[in-house]
């Protein structure tokens, strides 16, 4: 068969089976959850979890080479549907979870005794999947809900540090939450015909009396979720308190409903060029802070949060340009970039515990991959990372912005050598890690993913391999990577001097706000304590009707 | 032929009304005549029955699309009385049977008649306070005249004041004191309202009040007293002092009535009143003071529960703030706009919602402390491991107060706040939106330590079968989320504004 039969053959497909499996998709982790209500599922329950994104998978094969299709359930007002860059995402984050499950099997999470991992894991796992094929507002409001709040159950466990980053990841989560639930209701509002369908109100959103204030609140709600300097503050903490397995899911494929978010609501279709470079900036702020930060961390898993802090604030000055510019193409790119960034950073996750489960003897063989996709994050030759930034070149645009980009490469060059010196450094940081033979085979499946993946997708942002290979392509992306390998030897030699700023730095002066506000909670609780006197009561009643009375009497 | 048997359904339609009331009545008078033993099985007997004859209430409301009416003895108004329920009725009267019916079997465990005697007074008193607590509810359901009306919430207080007390512990005793004398209180302004309509219009049915009610003295002051009634009895902000102390001291199944329901009852009056008697009137600025005093109750109440050691205190405050924005329905449904079915319809989903959640909320929260021997939030870690169950239970009610989907809470909070963006009411929705925060908060407080891994030692088993009967609750304040448009147009049903202008 002929590579256009394959194809067609393909769309045909897409077009019978793709509704049903978008259904399948979405609604296989809660099937599982209900299996594991009883005894028998629940012994099963860590081989459900590495099935459960499988459909997912499936689905974004078949929508990625095939044809984009949607889904509409007669049952309940639930619209999906799969385009090109949501299917990237979509099969990048399934292979993440599947990857991930089957390294927390081998961890021995969330078995039968387990069951708030397991709720808490599939459920997220529902609501990653689902921002990926919502295609109307309240659906994906549901599943961006999903994909937040029962994660705190995978971030938490029974010291005091993880019950702080628990405590902080949620009320950045339900803050993110409003103001996204504001966003989406000036949007519905701004739709002239009622739809609610996520294509309308974003086409409808350059005319909509509300726009700028939807546009502002629901970029924000994003920025929240993908965690841009100076809103990263959770991100530290919670990626350094959750186990290795969550973490890799959270910072690899949950923390992409931020991007699908800036993806699916930017209006691409105008351009906006102060929105974008406002947006632009902003995340290279983030991408110099990130670095910035993360080489005063000695943490391996800090650091690579603040890695993603970076790594986030360059997809958002992607998406920042592409707006600006008014870039059709700016979504593919994107999603591709962020593709890259779901697989190589959930499996530098792994990485830490693979590392460890490896043994001394051993430990090359686990930290050789490592270091491929570590430095596969900065853009080297040859790897994902240099086609992801080749994908994004032409949206960043050769400017000061671009430029900037390109250079921050030099930052996460630097970032990584220095991941990689403390992965070397102190092998074991995680409590109960142990050795076994599964933990190693889940993450070198990750690895070689996330190394081949790339290579895949590449041709479907519609850019050819050859051009990647190229003396001049090659030459383009090695250059940012030397300033950041020269910076790492001093790192390495002086980098003990640096400060030490606690993980999540700026968000201890938010927790003290919070702290300080119990004052007024306080006097609150003064006041009512006055009203609830029976003097106050009366006097009260008397009051509310004497007002209504006038009111009524001037209003008439 | 048509006009026949439309006419005959509207009558079967119309004694089902009745029913609905005579049912709990006929169940009061059959306990006393037979005493004891017999008062549990009578209103378990029932609840089902009445469960059965609201369901029918709906479907004819649905079917005929139009409200039902009854006129008892056949004399029309103002002779006569009549019985009437459109879809805000029918969906409450649904709302009530199955929580009633939920509480009752939830009940049985604390209100047994003990073997060997043939009656106990508390066992006793609580089935009958209860079916007169169900009959009164109906009747305010259904009720289409103000005096009738009056009658109804008399009853309801009577009912409810000694729930609180059942127990006879002096802290109970001064709760339903409280609770008594600030309801009469209500009652005697909600009285003098009326008798001012009465003395203007000659007649106190609803329907012949809204078209003869004009602007003058007598019927503003009236609106001012019927309402701040009315608010007494509901415990909007500042008028809730007694609702925290009687609605945390209760018996489990009395607090989930008392927060789900007969709060209720007195704001559904409150809404028949300014949206079936003074439509035809400018209510912008007391509206707007409504709103102001229910945006107040969703701060202090909110920040007050954020604050409670105790989980029944805390969960008694989230039902003052929740009843704030129940408040925020009067500017936003006012009058005739294109946003005015959509604040409508959230404002009776928040109701809706609100009931089920807080009443699994609360029957939750009692398990709790009838395990553990206390319900103080500080000792409730681990509570996860040992009552999973109840923990999810009081997540999802947390959910829908929080307002997040899916929930009965959510799409009630987007409703409302969609029309307020429309209507250009700004304020609200930043209060919608500040109480959904500060919701997280104190759902946040209880679920925090209950994650914790912390061994608990349990004053007696946790009660699977019982802990169902709550989730069941829980489930219905989430299916409501999941509700579909045609559930919407059903809440439309009968409303004036809708019928009046073509």
């Amino acid at each position: 068969m002929t590579g256009a039969a394959v194809l067609a053959a393909l769309a045909h497909a897409a077009g019978s089976f793709g509704p049903g499996l978008l259904a399948a998709a979405v609604g296989t982790p809660v099937a599982i959850l209900a299996a594991c209500a009883i005894s028998r599922g629940r012994r099963r329950s860590p081989a459900l979890m590495v099935l459960a994104p499988l459909p997912a998978l499936a689905a974004a094969l078949l929508a990625g080479f095939g044809a984009p299709f949607s889904y509409k359930s007669r049952a309940f007002d639930v619209t999906l549907a799969l385009d090109a860059p949501g299917a990237m995402l979509l099969g990048a984050a399934a292979l993440l979870w599947i990857g991930a499950a089957f390294y927390a099997g081998a961890d021995g999470r969330g078995g039968d005794g387990d069951g708030r991992f397991r709720a808490s894991w599939l459920l997220t796992l529902m609501g990653s999947l689902g921002v990926f094929v919502a295609s109307d507002l309240l659906t994906f409001f549901l599943a961006f809900a999903l994909v937040s709040l029962p994660a705190y159950g995978l971030i938490i466990a029974d010291d005091n540090a993880s019950r702080r980053a628990g405590a902080v990841y949620m009320a950045f989560t339900v803050a993110g939450e409003t103001l996204l639930l504001m966003g989406f209701v000036l949007l519905a509002a701004g739709e002239p015909n009622g739809s609610l369908q996520i294509r309308d109100v974003v086409a409808a959103l350059p005319g909509s009396p509300w726009g700028g204030a939807a546009l502002a609140l629901v970029v924000a709600g994003f920025v929240m979720k993908i965690g841009l300097a100076p809103l990263h503050g959770w991100m530290p903490l919670a990626y350094t308190a959750a186990p290795l397995p969550a973490a890799a899911v959270l910072s690899g494929a949950a923390v992409k409903a931020g991007v699908i978010g800036l993806i699916r609501f930017l209006p691409f279709s105008h351009a906006l060029p102060a929105w974008g470079e406002g947006l632009a900036i902003l995340g290279l702020f983030s991408a110099f802070y990130g670095v910035a930060l993360g080489i005063t961390q000695t943490n391996p898993k800090t650091i690579l949060a603040y890695s993603s802090v970076s790594q986030m604030g360059v997809i958002a000055a992607v998406a920042g340009m592409g707006l600006a510019s008014g870039d059709l193409r700016a979504p593919l790119d994107t999603a591709f970039y962020a593709a890259h960034h779901v697989l190589v950073k959930g499996a530098l996750f792994l990485a830490i515990g693979a590392c460890a489960a490896a043994g001394a003897r051993r430990h090359w063989l686990a930290f050789l991959p490592a270091a491929a996709l570590a430095l596969s994050l900065a853009g080297l030759p040859f790897t994902g990372g240099a086609l992801a930034k080749l994908a994004v070149k032409g949206t960043l645009g050769s400017g000061a912005i671009g430029a900037l980009a390109s250079f921050s490469a030099a930052g996460t060059t630097l970032l990584m050598l220095h991941f990689l010196f403390r992965l070397a450094r102190n092998p074991s940081p995680d409590r109960g890690a142990r050795t076994s033979g599964q933990l190693l085979s889940a993450w070198f499946a990750m690895a070689l993913a996330s190394i081949l993946a790339p290579w895949l997708l590449f041709p479907l942002t519609g850019g050819h391999l050859s051009d990647a290979l190229t003396p001049a392509a090659l030459r383009e992306s090695l250059w940012p990577m030397l300033p950041g390998a020269a910076l790492a030897l001093p790192l390495w030699r002086w980098g003990g001097r640096l400060p030490h700023p606690p993980a999540g730095d700026i968000v201890v002066i938010g927790e003290k706000i919070i702290r300080a506000s119990y004052g007024a909670g306080a006097a609150l609780e003064r006041v009512e304590a006055g009203i609830r006197q029976w003097p106050a009561a009366a006097m009260a009643l008397l009051g509310i009707a004497i007002i209504l009375g006038a009111a009524m009497a001037t209003g008439f | 032929m048509q006009a026949i048997t439309t006419a005959l359904t509207a009558t079967m339609g119309g004694l089902l009304l009745a029913l609905a009331i005579i049912l709990p009545v006929a169940g009061v008078l059959l306990s006393f005549v037979l005493g004891g033993r017999a008062a549990e099985r009578i209103a378990l007997y029932l609840m089902p029955a009445g469960l059965g004859v609201a369901a029918m209430i709906a479907l004819g409301v649905w079917r005929s699309g139009a409200p039902l009416v009854y006129l008892l003895g056949g004399w029309p108004p103002p002779l006569g009385i009549a019985l009437r329920a459109d879809g805000f009725s029918a969906v409450m009267l649904l709302t009530t049977a199955l929580v009633i019916l939920c509480a009752g079997l939830f009940a049985r465990a604390n209100f047994p008649t003990p073997a060997g005697v043939n009656e106990a007074r508390a066992p006793f008193a609580f089935w009958i306070l209860l079916q007169g607590l169900w009959a009164a509810l109906n009747m305010v359901f259904l009720g289409g005249d103000l005096f009738n009306l009056y009658v109804a919430l008399e009853l309801l207080t009577f009912a409810a004041v000694p729930l609180v007390c059942l127990d006879g512990r002096a802290e109970t005793l001064l709760a339903a004191l409280r609770y008594l004398v600030f309801a009469l209180f209500g009652s005697v302004l909600y009285l003098l309202g009326a008798a001012l309509l009465y003395g203007a219009y000659g007649t106190l049915d609803i329907g012949l009040l809204s078209s003869r009610i004009s602007a003058s003295p007598a019927v503003w002051a009236a609106a001012a007293l019927m309402t701040t009634g009315l608010l007494a009895k509901t415990a909007l902000f500042p008028l809730h002092l007694w609702l925290p102390p009687a609605h945390a001291n209760a018996p489990a199944a009395a607090s989930a009535i008392l927060s789900a329901l007969v709060v209720k009852a007195s704001f559904f009056i409150t809404v028949r009143l300014w949206f079936d008697v003074l439509p035809s009137l400018p209510v912008e600025t007391p509206a707007a003071i409504l709103a102001t005093l229910g945006s107040l109750a969703i701060l202090f109440g909110s920040v007050l529960a954020l604050r409670q050691e105790r989980l029944k205190l805390l969960i008694a405050y989230s039902t003052v703030a929740q009843i704030g924005y129940l408040f925020l329905m009067f500017p936003l449904a006012a009058g005739l706009h294109p946003w005015t079915a959509d604040a409508w319809s959230g404002g009776v989903l928040q109701t809706l919602s609100h009931a089920f959640a807080k009443a699994a909320m609360f029957l939750a929260a009692g398990l709790v402390a009838e395990t553990l021997g206390h319900d103080r939030i500080s000792g409730l870690r681990g509570l996860g491991k040992v009552m999973p169950m109840s923990v999810f239970v009081l997540g999802l009610g947390g959910l829908s107060l929080m307002g997040l989907p899916p929930s009965g809470g959510f799409t009630a909070k987007w409703l409302l706040l969609m029309a307020s963006v429309r209507s250009g009411q700004w304020p609200w929705a930043i209060v919608m939106l500040a109480g959904g925060l500060l919701a997280g908060g104190y759902v946040y407080r209880v679920l925090a330590p209950a994650f914790a891994s912390a061994d608990l030692s349990l004053k007696a088993p946790a009660p699977r079968n019982r802990e169902r009967i709550a989730l069941a609750l829980a489930l219905c304040a989430i299916l409501l989320g999941f509700a579909p448009s045609g559930f919407f147009a059903f809440l439309q049903i009968g409303r004036p504004a809708l019928t009046a202008i073509p």
